[in-house]
């Protein structure tokens, strides 16, 4: 039951507290791409989310059952980006089969989840924190929900924005640059939050 | 030791994602129109995006389908290496139904 109400706990932290992209800034290469479009903001979202829950769960007995044993813990950076590029050209291939409107709509920012940092951090945060599995299932999980979150919020305003009167000077990115910092800066009011 | 374990472990994990990723394209295979494999390989293949589209296979598609009506929309393209190439082999396959979409230069 204790470990139960942790898991949870550890969720809500990593999706809201320590927000993956408005408190520890990862994953801000897709943030500001996609999310200028509601649809295709919930589907990174949902890309990023498999990768990451997917990552996370491959490598976790990757590194501890495979790397520690064999003596060659270091490789797990290679090892991790071997698995993470793997996930991300299967979701490609699936995404081209089943939904190729969307695949065009995502463009170049659907492979680029390769070298999507929130993946990799995760990954490298669970190894480098020696969490136990359930523990680095919550942070992929809280991660993701927050990265899916977040982008999807910023993706609301940016449709909004794009109707408002903004000065000249401030048209398209730089008003969403604007945004994406009060934003971080209102999830910065949930710091401190002890759980 | 140590070299012996690394270069085993990769070298596993690459054939396992390898053979992974050969199962998953067979098995989502998208039936594809061969002409544009054939128009992008007579691009320059830059990806550079002087065209307006995102890379040469956007800009192969839209020759192919007749929406990209001017190959030399291809700045770093050169007429006798690329765009002859093309306009040749676009004139020489129609579609099923015997149109053809030949682009001007």
């Amino acid at each position: 039951m204790n470990y139960l109400a942790a898991f949870v706990m550890a969720i809500i932290s990593y999706a809201l507290i320590d927000n993956v992209v408005l408190s520890r800034f990862y994953g801000i290469c897709s943030f500001i791409g996609v999310g200028n479009k509601v649809k295709s903001s919930l589907c990174m979202g949902a890309a990023v989310s498999f990768v990451i829950i997917m990552a996370a769960a491959i490598c976790y007995p990757l590194y501890n059952y495979l790397l520690v044993p064999a003596g060659v813990p270091f490789l797990d950076t290679i090892a991790a980006i071997l698995v993470i590029a793997c996930l991300v050209m299967i979701v490609g291939l699936v995404m081209k089969k089943f939904l190729p409107g969307l695949y065009q709509s995502l463009g170049i920012y659907l492979p680029l989840i390769t070298t999507n940092c929130a993946v990799l951090g995760v990954v490298s945060e669970n190894i480098a924190s020696k969490l136990d599995f359930g523990m680095a299932m919550a942070n992929a999980v809280g991660t993701s929900a927050g990265f899916t979150l977040v982008i999807f919020l910023y993706a609301c305003i940016r449709v909004r924005l794009e109707a408002a009167n903004t000065p000249k000077a401030f048209k398209g990115v730089p008003i969403a640059l604007v945004t994406a910092s009060l934003m971080a800066m209102a999830f910065m009011g949930l710091q401190g939050i002890g759980v | 030791m140590t070299l012996l374990w690394s270069l085993l472990i990769l070298a596993g994990l690459g054939l396992v994602f390898g053979v992974a990723l050969v199962l998953f394209g067979v098995l989502f295979h998208v039936q594809e129109d061969e002409r544009i494999k054939e128009v992008e390989k007579m691009l320059p293949n830059y990806n550079c995006g002087a065209c307006g589209y995102a890379g040469c296979r956007q800009m192969a598609e839209n020759l192919v389908s007749g929406k990209e009506t001017m190959v030399s929309k291809c700045k770093p393209g050169k007429k006798d290496k690329n765009y002859d190439p093309i306009v040749a082999y676009l004139a020489a396959h129609p579609d099923p139904d015997g149109t053809t979409h030949v682009p001007k230069i």
